[in-house]
């Protein structure tokens, strides 16, 4: 799945009333299946872009478009059953101008989102949180899918642990997993490795990307390590692409 | 995983709160329901329209009590009337028309703190000699097309010391059929030493159960009840009072015995008629037209009350009863509405608690509505949970107020019934408690998920 952001703007009301403009991309594009690390420094608006791709914020101007969805970018897969396609989705989707019920639903059937901090339900256990990744896709839950996943992360022995009695690697490992529970096309990574020692961040960071191969899902990681970065086959710099003073 | 799974997941993970909330939906909802059960059962109980007979005659003094002291078996008799009046019930030309059937009772003697009462066989459906029965239609009915039965032997002989006792004796006392037994003066209080009679009487019959008061008494001849000593001494003043002669020359030492025995058996009195007292006649009148004149007369007259138990119990049961349950119906709609509250408060806090956890869920793809959806139903699971609780708990805090109502007049409630009201109730209950949910869902659905991603 392509996804194309052009002229999108986004900006806070800060606390006095005044507008921070945080966001002007005028033009970026993943391709299908391309893994990108997004650099940036903090508070560049890193996160607030992908929660604009994510649809989770909508932009105050621009479009931000999905193209090549499931249906013709890959046939069903061994146990994902046909779910219902939001209107328009066949072609191109500009999520910015769905409704914000549609968005959720777009977002939990395509879009895989690993935050910085797991941000696992702590009353469910590693595999139920790799199913209530699965919950809200009108699909039914693949238990073999959510096992395979967590055996990738190499949990396969902790998969009935709550998160409280695992490692932060564990941790971020279930939340991976999680994130790919709907063989996303997307998946967008927040610092994904930020609180990681390098040994775990280098595990975690393979298993992502092994992982977004295997079901065919691009990749957009955001990161300020470059030992990170340099790994993955492109890197943007926010600070050349983002121009927010700039209307 | 489906959003049963999710909200019952999220419910054991708060399993104190959860079940705290639960118990005080489960004590309203319980408490609602036993108001329910005794306001139905006591319409059932105290507002039969048919006693198998339809007045009552005693004393003049408080109906209610001459009601249930002759049909419950529980309250001192009001007092007593002469013998006379039954007399006159069937055979005066004034009320004998009107009269199907009397059977007098008296009242006033106990075995082992059950009481007894003496009448005539012919309650029993049989001629004075205990064994031939009388015509179906001229027999006493303790219920409309109810009447008594023997399980073992036969019924008393009108004039010997013979018994025969009720379905639940035995299991109170221990008395079987053939054994013999002495009668207490009045029924003395714990503690109290029982004043016992020297007579003897012999069960020659029990009575198959009736699920009434009846079911708990001992029934003797009532010239055996009349040769108790003692009870001539008394009737004899009361008859004297009655009278208006003077009480002391009644005081004068009478006869030595106040019977002999035949070589029968038989009882032969030595109390004349003229001072035989009865605590109440039962009347089955020959239509609703011929009972009302006999009341007015009755009731017009210096000797005796005539009351119709169906009206004096259905009064009962209007002024009393029912306002009673209704103040305690709006006591447990306040509870209700308390639990009710407290389902809101408690996911309420914990919607406050997790509000990361349901932004967090948003980003996954749970819609706001869904999310919303997933706290009104945990709300309306606890208030459905609580309901069900509440109404197995209420039904047997009936079968205590049954056991209650089996040991004071004999007759228990159907507790087990679970009506329409109570189904509506539950209903009702989970629905509010949905709406309930209402109040926390929205504070989740106005949870922006952005901010609430961004904390660590
Ligand atoms: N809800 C908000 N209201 C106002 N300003 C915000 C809000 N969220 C973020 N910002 C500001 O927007 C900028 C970008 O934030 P963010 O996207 O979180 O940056 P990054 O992820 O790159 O650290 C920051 O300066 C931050 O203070
Ligand atoms: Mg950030």
């Amino acid at each position: 799945m392509a996804v194309t952001l052009d002229s999108v703007f986004k900006q806070y009301v800060a606390p006095d009333g005044s507008a921070v403009p945080v966001i002007h991309i005028p033009k970026f594009a993943l391709l299908p299946g391309e893994h990108v690390a997004l650099i940036g420094t903090s508070g560049s608006g890193k996160t607030t872009l992908l929660h604009l791709i994510a649809g989770i914020l909508v932009p105050d101007r621009g479009r931000i478009v999905f193209s090549g969805t499931r249906d013709d970018a890959r046939g069903s897969g061994s146990a994902v059953v046909p779910y219902s396609t939001p209107p328009g989705l066949g072609r191109e989707v500009d999520i910015s101008q769905l409704s914000e019920a549609r968005r959720d639903v777009f977002r939990g059937q395509n879009i895989g989102y690993i935050f910085q901090t797991h941000h696992l339900l702590g009353g469910f256990t590693a595999l139920e949180n790799v199913q209530l990744g699965m919950s809200f896709t009108g699909r039914r839950v693949d238990v073999g899918w959510a096992t395979h996943l967590l055996t990738a992360v190499g949990l396969a022995d902790r998969m009935h642990y709550k998160p409280g009695k695992l490692s932060v690697g564990q941790q971020q490992r279930v939340a991976v997993a999680r994130a790919l529970a709907n063989r996303p096309l997307l998946v967008l990574a927040d610092e994904p490795t930020g609180a990681l020692d390098p040994a775990n961040a280098q595990q975690v960071l393979d298993l992502i990307r092994t992982l977004c191969t295997e079901v065919g899902a691009s990749l957009l990681l955001v990161t300020h390590d470059m030992t990170i970065a340099n790994q993955l086959p492109r890197q943007v710099m926010l600070g050349e692409l983002n121009q927010p003073q700039v209307k | 995983m489906n959003i049963f799974q999710l909200v019952l997941k999220q419910m054991r993970q708060r399993a104190l709160s959860t079940w705290l909330t639960l118990l005080s939906v489960m004590l309203g909802v319980a408490l609602a329901v036993v108001i329910m059960l005794i306001r139905r059962e006591s319409a059932v109980l105290f507002g039969q329209t048919d006693y198998g007979f339809d007045i009552i005659v005693g004393a003049k003094a408080s109906s209610l009590q001459l009601v249930m002291n002759t049909v419950y078996h529980i309250d001192r008799s009001p007092g007593n009337i002469p013998y006379s009046v039954y007399k006159q019930l069937t055979e005066s030309p004034q009320f004998r028309p009107a009269v199907r059937m009397a059977v007098p009772t008296a009242v006033g003697d106990s075995y082992q703190g059950q009481r007894i009462v003496g009448t005539i066989p012919q309650l029993f459906g049989m001629e004075d000699d205990g064994i031939t029965p009388i015509p179906a239609n001229r027999t006493m009915q303790y219920r409309p097309g109810k009447r008594y039965e023997i399980a073992q032997g036969r019924v008393f002989h009108g004039q010997k010391f013979e018994a025969v006792i009720g379905a639940d004796i035995t299991k109170l006392t221990g008395l079987k059929l053939g054994d013999i037994f002495k009668a207490t003066h009045g029924l003395p209080k714990p503690g109290e030493t029982p004043d016992i009679h020297g007579e003897e009487w012999t069960v020659v019959g029990v009575l198959k159960e009736t699920g009434t008061a009846a079911d708990r008494v001992l029934y003797i001849s009532l010239p055996s009840f009349y040769a108790m000593s003692g009870h001539d001494y008394a009737m004899k003043a009361q008859a004297a009072i009655r009278q208006g002669i003077d009480t002391s020359r009644a005081n004068a030492p009478g006869p030595t015995t106040a019977y002999d025995v035949r070589p029968d058996g038989t009882i032969e009195l030595h109390l004349p008629e003229s001072d035989w007292a009865l605590s109440a006649v039962l009347v089955k009148s020959r239509s609703p037209f011929f009972a009302s004149q006999m009341m007015y007369v009755m009731n017009n007259g210096q000797q005796a009350a005539a009351v119709n138990p169906a009206s004096v119990m259905r009064e009962f049961f209007n002024t009393f009863l029912q306002p009673t349950t209704r103040a305690w119906g709006a006591v447990a709609y306040l509870v209700n509405a308390v639990a009710i509250v407290a389902i809101l408060v408690s996911i309420y806090n914990s919607v406050a608690a997790r509000i990361r956890e349901i932004a967090i869920l948003r980003a996954l793809g749970a819609t706001r509505r869904r999310v919303m959806l997933t706290i009104c139903l945990e709300a309306g699971l606890i208030g459905l949970a609580g309901g069900v609780l509440g109404i197995a708990a209420g039904h047997l805090l009936g079968a205590l107020v049954s056991g209650y109502f089996q040991q004071t007049i004999g007759e228990g409630i159907r507790w087990w019934i679970v009506s329409r009201e109570e189904w509506l109730y539950l209903l009702s209950v989970t629905v509010v408690s949905m709406l309930a949910g209402l109040v926390p869902a929205m504070k989740a659905y106005r949870t922006p998920v952005a901010d609430n991603l961004a904390g660590v």
